[in-house]
C-alpha cells in the first residue's frame, strides 16, 4: 500500500524552480562541504499515477553506490517495498534506464547537469486498456 | 453472436473460388471419417492422455468435416488484412530469433506458417462472470491481460512443442502484403552488403516447411497436435482454465487489481508468474519476474533446480524450465531511441519469447522486427467469438491463430514493456545469459544504458537492509549564500544524506 501523498500539491519541476545561476550555487555550496559525495535531484515523473511524492527531492549520494543499492535505499526509505513487487524505475534525465550495476559516480561522470546536479525522475508504468 | 466480418459474407456470395483453392479439397480428401463428438466448450476431450494416436487423428480430421466448409470458409478468409500491412522483400524479418528474406517464396512461405502457428488471444464477450464483478466481457480493458496469454502461450510452446515447431495444418492461411518486385539486377546490387540472413537459418527455415508440407500424421505430430490443443483449452474463458482471463484477474488481486482495471505489463508478469505456479499443467515451468531490472542468476537456477512436484514422479527428476520476465520502462513519455537497436537484437535470438507492451493505451504483443518496424500481433482485434453453435473443433481452433501479421514503427512503442524469455534448463539458462549479455552490451553505449543486467548471486545478498538501516536519515542544513551580500533567507530545501 503506497502512502497518500505527503502534499496537497505537487511543486513544480527543480529547474523551474530556481534559475541555473542559484543551482550552480547550491552545487558549488555543497560540494565544498562534502566533496565526497554527490548532489543528485529526484522526481516523480510528471504523469505517474501510482507511486507516491517524495517528500524530499535533494540527495547527497556517497559516490560508490551502485545504482542498484540507490534505488533499493530510495524506495525502502519511502515505503515502496520491494516485496510489493510495484514497479519503480529511476530514469536518468527522464529518459534513460541505467545498468544497475553501475556506481552514482559513473553515471554521474556521463550524465551530471550543466548545473552540477545529476537529475532523475522516478516512474512506474503505464497502463494500457483502451 | 458469432462476429464474422463483412469479408467472408462476401466470400461466401463468390463461393466457386473455393474450388480454385487446392488447400482445403486436399486436406478434407484425407479425411472420410464423420465426427460423433462435439467439442463443446473448450476441448474437455483434448485432456485424456490415454487415447491412442489413430484415434486423435481421426478426431482432428473429423471435426473439420462435422465444422462443415462454411465454416472453414469464415476461418479462412474472414479475417482479411484490415489495414494494409506492407513488408519488404528486401530487408529481414524476424519473428522471435528466426530469420526471414521475403524475396524468397520458400522463405514467405516458411514465415507464414511460423507466424500463424503462434497463438493469439483477444478481447471476447459473453463469457461467464467474473466472479466479485458484473463483467462477462474484457473488450475495453484486458488488452494486457490477452497480451500476456500469448507471452505465456509462446512460453509454452517452446515447452512442449520446440521454437521450431509450426502447425502443421495451417495450411498458410496468413495474408501479408509485400512491396513489388524491384528489377533483379537493382536487388543483386545492394545484396552482399544488406543481407544478414544466416544461410543456416535459411536452410532450417526451408527444412521445416518441407517437412510440414506433407500432411503426415506420424504419432509425433498426433502427439504435438495433442500439446498444441492442450495449450489452447487452458487459455479458455471460463474459471476452471488455469491461464483463462478469470485466473489471471483472481491472480491480480494480490497487485491491488481488479477485472475492469488496466494493467501494465510488470502486474501481468507478476500474474503469469503467479498463474504458472498454481497450474497443475505446467508443473515443471517455473516463472522468474525480474525486479529492479535486474535478473539475479542464483534465484534462476535454484527455481531451475526445483523438483517438479509429486503428480509429475514419472518423469525422471530434471528439474524445471523457466520464463523469465524482465519489466523495463525504456523512457519516459516516448521510447528512447538509444534502446531501439538493443530491442531488435533481442527479437534476433530463439530465447526471445516476445515483449508485452504496446503502443500509448493500446496493448499489443511484440514477436520480432523488419527494418523499422515491429512485429506485432494485436489482441484488440476483433475476432469471431466462439459460441456454442459453432465451437466446432476446427473454427474454435482457428480463433486462436491469427492470420494478418501487423507492423508498428520502432518510435511508436511506449516504453513501458515486460520482455520474456525461456530456456528448458539451467543449461540452457547459461548460455542464455551469455548471449542476452552479448545483445545488451552490443550497443554502442555498452552497459551504461543497458535495458537491464544479470547479477551474480541471489537478490537477497544485495538487499542492503543493513545498509539501509546503517544510513540513518538525516537532513542536512545547507545555508544559502545570498548573492552579494543580500539576506540571507533559510533554505526550504534540505539535502537528504545518504
Amino acid at each position: 500500500e503506497m502512502p497518500p501523498f505527503e502534499r496537497s500539491q505537487e511543486l513544480r519541476p527543480f529547474k523551474q524552480r530556481k534559475c541555473f545561476a542559484t543551482r550552480k550555487d547550491e552545487v558549488t555550496n555543497i560540494k565544498s562541504k562534502f566533496p565526497n559525495k554527490l548532489p543528485v535531484i529526484i522526481e516523480r515523473y510528471s504523469k505517474e499515477k501510482v507511486l507516491p511524492l517524495l517528500p524530499k527531492t535533494k540527495f547527497l549520494a556517497p559516490p560508490e553506490l551502485s545504482l542498484c543499492q540507490f534505488v533499493t535505499i530510495i524506495r525502502i526509505r519511502n515505503r515502496m517495498a520491494i516485496e510489493s513487487n510495484q514497479a519503480f524505475y529511476l530514469l536518468v534525465n527522464n529518459r534513460t534506464l541505467c545498468g544497475m550495476s553501475l556506481t552514482l559516480a559513473e553515471i554521474y561522470a556521463h550524465n551530471q547537469d550543466e548545473d552540477g546536479f545529476l537529475y532523475m525522475t522516478y516512474a512506474s508504468q503505464e497502463m494500457f486498456g483502451a | 453472436m458469432n462476429s464474422v466480418s463483412p469479408s467472408s459474407v462476401q466470400y461466401l456470395s463468390t463461393g466457386e473460388e473455393d474450388l480454385l483453392r487446392p488447400e482445403p479439397s486436399r486436406f478434407l480428401a484425407h479425411s472420410p471419417s464423420r465426427g460423433e463428438k462435439n467439442y463443446n466448450g473448450y476441448f474437455n476431450g483434448a485432456e485424456s492422455p490415454s487415447q491412442n494416436e489413430a484415434l486423435e487423428v481421426d478426431k482432428i480430421k473429423s471435426k473439420l468435416i462435422s465444422a462443415g466448409i462454411s465454416a472453414w470458409n469464415n476461418v479462412k478468409y474472414g479475417w482479411t488484412v484490415k489495414t494494409k500491412t506492407n513488408f519488404s522483400r528486401t530487408s529481414p524479418l524476424y519473428l522471435l530469433g528466426h530469420c526471414y528474406s521475403l524475396e524468397l517464396e520458400d522463405d514467405i512461405e516458411a514465415f507464414k506458417k511460423d507466424f500463424v502457428t503462434r497463438l493469439w488471444l483477444t478481447y471476447r464477450r459473453e463469457f461467464p462472470q467474473l466472479e466479485g464483478s458484473i463483467w462477462t466481457t474484457d473488450c475495453g480493458w484486458g488488452c494486457m491481460l490477452r497480451s500476456g496469454q500469448m507471452l505465456l502461450a509462446q512460453g509454452l510452446m517452446a515447452h512442449f512443442l520446440t521454437r521450431g515447431w509450426t502447425w502443421p495444418d495451417s495450411l498458410a492461411a496468413v495474408e501479408i502484403e509485400l512491396e513489388p518486385f524491384r528489377p533483379r539486377s537493382f536487388l543483386k546490387a545492394g545484396v552482399s552488403s544488406s543481407r544478414q540472413v544466416p544461410t543456416a537459418q535459411r536452410g532450417r527455415n526451408r527444412r521445416t516447411q518441407e517437412l510440414c508440407a506433407e500432411f503426415i500424421w506420424n504419432s509425433q505430430d498426433a502427439e504435438k497436435e495433442r500439446h498444441h490443443r492442450n495449450i489452447i483449452s487452458w487459455f479458455g474463458d471460463h474459471p476452471a482454465a488455469s491461464f483463462g482471463v478469470h485466473q489471471l484477474v483472481e491472480h491480480g488481486k494480490s497487485s491491488g487489481k481488479k477485472a475492469g482495471d488496466w494493467y501494465g505489463p510488470s502486474i501481468v508478469a507478476h500474474i503469469i508468474r503467479r498463474s504458472v505456479e498454481e497450474a497443475c499443467e505446467t508443473q515443471d515451468l517455473t516463472v522468474y519476474v525480474a525486479q529492479d531490472c535486474t535478473v539475479y542468476k542464483a534465484d534462476v537456477i535454484r527455481l531451475c533446480e526445483q523438483t517438479p512436484a509429486a503428480c509429475d514422479s514419472n518423469l525422471p527428476a530434471k528439474g524445471k524450465s523457466v520464463i523469465i520476465l524482465v519489466p523495463v520502462r525504456l523512457g519516459g513519455e516516448t521510447l528512447n531511441p538509444v534502446y531501439m537497436s538493443c530491442v531488435k537484437e533481442i527479437f534476433k535470438l530463439e530465447w526471445c519469447v516476445g515483449i508485452i507492451g504496446g503502443k500509448p493505451k493500446h496493448s499489443l504483443y511484440f514477436i520480432g522486427f523488419q527494418g523499422r518496424f515491429f512485429l506485432t500481433i494485436d489482441s484488440e482485434e476483433c475476432s469471431p467469438l466462439p459460441s456454442k453453435e459453432v465451437s466446432t473443433f476446427p473454427l474454435l481452433h482457428k480463433s486462436f491463430h491469427c492470420t494478418s501479421p501487423r507492423k508498428m514503427a520502432l518510435s511508436k512503442m511506449d516504453p513501458s514493456c515486460t520482455i520474456g524469455f525461456y530456456a528448458r534448463n539451467k543449461t540452457e539458462f547459461e548460455a542464455l545469459c551469455v548471449d542476452v549479455t552479448r545483445v545488451l552490451n552490443s550497443s554502442a553505449f555498452r552497459e551504461t544504458y543497458s535495458i537491464f543486467t544479470f547479477a551474480e548471486g541471489h537478490a537477497q545478498d544485495y538487499r542492503l537492509d543493513d545498509l539501509c538501516s546503517q544510513l540513518s536519515e538525516q537532513a542536512v542544513q545547507v545555508p544559502n549564500i545570498g548573492k552579494r551580500g543580500k539576506a540571507k533567507r533559510p533554505s526550504t530545501e534540505d539535502f537528504v544524506f545518504l
